[in-house]
């Protein structure tokens, strides 16, 4: 249909509120990384690009951006690697009772708010009294340990956390991703003699490609977000900064250190980390996986 | 449709019974191990401090106490948490799904220029992190006046580019002849809304709401920088807030988050086939 005043009728205020809300923030906060920004102070001094020199050289940043990544690659990739072998599980079971109650028990963490489960996890699982790590390592004659202090064993865990958190989502979209391939197909590979991992790596898992590209597409996004479990487990980065990502780095930085400025700095390489991934996962999923 | 549903019910019989046994128990194992630490929170939440702080510990209290419950009540506000959760959840999903499906709805049915840069330009936006745009959005609010009300958290809610793009997925799969029919009969671009494509639309109104209503009540970063007060923040924010201020009672701060968490799994578990549903929709889309 055409109708060019009533398209302008809604996009242009749809549009505005975007820009003021989503757009215009990105150059604002560009604009305030130039400077020493402090909202409490009366003066706000123009630095130039000095607190991006200082980034340069700041350890904590690269740290942050390191710990970034690979919270965001192993998570990601155990999240996929597991909700597709859970979801395939799933649809192999043979009554259909079963397979939404496994369904909706792997989704109940995700129903409660992740700053909540943390804070479970932090006192029952890692907790020093009581906390079931320390409980299996008592059982095994071991000395119990302050879990907060350790370094890439807090990394570990935070990343088990969000995965038991949030596979459920996963989970549910891959399941009735499977359920959508057309049998037929598989039947065939079965008859031309695919074993049953062959049939899903070359059959089912390509068949599901839009599934698959929106799993991938929306959990990397999501995760760079990380937010809530990092400001529980280690509010201060951890032990040597070991668990400090990017997102708590800018959260620290500008809204307890208050130096905004510099904290916008940091938001800015953020998002450009962001937009680089962003496009090479674009590039990735560009692949034709449609079976019509 | 019906023949693809009966070949893979037949696949599924093919497969030998131990197989499907040894996956039933891992997949129960696996449940089980995933539901500990949310029984662990509600045992927690009814053992006396004493019991906590003693040094050999049990999984299940030695004695049942509303200690806990008690010292939360008195001492949180839950109620005003409670009401302003709410509040804020509702008002914001119910302004989503008329945003969302109105621009959806024009991306899906009209042709117009830059149609498609403008639809990339919506879906870029939704990459970007909200700790990058954080700083600028909380400045803003601020020069608004809006700090440390609620409107804090819906205004810049308002419109969601994930629904508006879950929106469009549905409403390009309604018949443009069911449109055009509409237009014959003398309807307008907002009646063509409102008899053809709302009415066609609730899967996904219902997908919609979900997500939208599931992020903001769980939502923890927005809260905690809009809001200061007491008796004005939400839930998930009132419970950090609770546990920090009282670090040594444990019981009352897993009586909290037991107050906050089984309702909604509760809610969740009596309409899990709608849920199920509306987010499966999501990603078949």
């Amino acid at each position: 249909m055409k109708n060019n005043k009533f398209v302008a009728m809604v996009l242009i205020p749809s549009f505005l509120f975007l820009f003021i809300f989503s757009i215009f923030p990105l150059f604002y906060g560009l604009g305030i990384s130039l400077f020493d920004y402090n909202p409490s102070n009366s003066v706000q001094p123009f630095l130039g690009l000095a607190n991006y020199k200082k980034m340069f050289q700041d350890e904590i940043f690269y740290k942050s951006v390191k710990n970034t990544l690979i919270f965001c690659i192993v998570a990601v990739t155990g999240n996929i690697v597991i909700t597709l072998f859970l979801a395939e599980i799933i649809s192999v079971l043979p009554s259909k009772g079963m397979k939404t109650f496994f369904r909706m028990i792997l989704f109940i963490p995700c129903i409660a708010p992740m700053v909540g489960t943390a804070l479970i996890w932090k006192y029952g699982i890692i907790g020093t009294r009581g906390g079931l790590l320390n409980e299996i390592l008592k059982a095994l004659g071991k000395a119990p340990k302050n879990w907060g202090l350790t370094t890439w064993q807090m990394m570990l865990i935070i990343i088990i956390f969000t995965l038991w958190a949030d596979i459920g989502y996963n989970v549910v979209l891959f399941t009735a991703g499977i359920e959508g391939v057309p049998g037929e197909f598989d039947e065939a590979a079965k008859i031309d003699g695919a074993g049953p991992v062959r049939r899903f790596l070359s059959i089912r898992l390509p068949l599901m490609g839009r599934t698959f590209a929106f799993v991938a597409i929306m959990t990397m996004a999501n995760y760079f977000q990380m937010f809530a479990q990092f400001r529980v487990f280690v509010p201060g980065g951890g032990q040597n900064d070991s668990a400090m990502v990017l997102t708590n780095y800018i959260y620290r930085t500008s809204f307890t250190q208050f130096n905004m400025g510099y904290a916008s700095c940091i938001a800015t390489a953020l998002f450009l980390i962001v937009f680089a991934v962003a496009m090479v996962q674009n590039r990735m999923m560009r692949a034709d996986w449609s079976y019509e | 449709m019906k023949d693809r549903k009966r070949v893979i019910k037949e696949k599924n019989t093919y497969r030998p019974y131990h197989i499907i046994i040894i996956l039933f128990l891992f997949l129960s194992v696996f449940s089980a191990a995933m539901m500990y630490p949310i029984v662990w929170m509600i045992c927690t939440s009814f053992k006396s401090n004493a019991e906590i702080h003693m040094n050999k510990t049990q999984f299940f209290p030695t004695e049942w106490t509303l200690e806990g419950y008690r010292t939360a009540m008195e001492k949180a506000p839950i109620g005003n948490w409670l009401f302003n959760s709410i509040f804020i959840t509702v008002v914001v999903t119910v302004i989503v799904i008329l945003t969302s499906t109105f621009i959806g709805y024009v991306f899906g049915k009209y042709e117009f220029k830059l149609k498609k840069p403008l639809f990339m330009l919506l879906l870029a936006t939704m990459m970007v992190p909200s700790q990058v745009t954080m700083i600028p959005r909380y400045m803003m609010i601020m020069k608004m006046g809006l700090l440390n009300k609620m409107a804090a958290l819906i205004v810049p809610s308002m419109v969601s580019t994930f629904s508006i793009y879950l929106a469009k997925q549905f409403i390009e799969d309604i018949p443009d002849s069911l449109c055009e029919a509409a237009k014959i009969d003398g309807a307008g671009p907002v009646g063509i809304y409102w008899h053809v494509i709302l009415p066609n639309l609730k899967p996904a109104i219902g997908s919609i709401g979900i997500f939208t209503a599931m992020a903001h009540w769980n939502d923890y970063l927005n809260p905690l920088l809009m809001l200061n007060d007491v008796e004005k923040m939400t839930l998930p924010l009132g419970l950090v807030y609770f546990s920090s201020q009282r670090s040594e009672d444990l019981a009352a701060t897993m009586a909290v988050a037991t107050m906050i968490m089984v309702p909604m799994i509760i809610i969740f578990l009596l309409f899990q086939r709608q849920f199920i549903k509306g987010l499966a929709l999501s990603g078949m889309k």
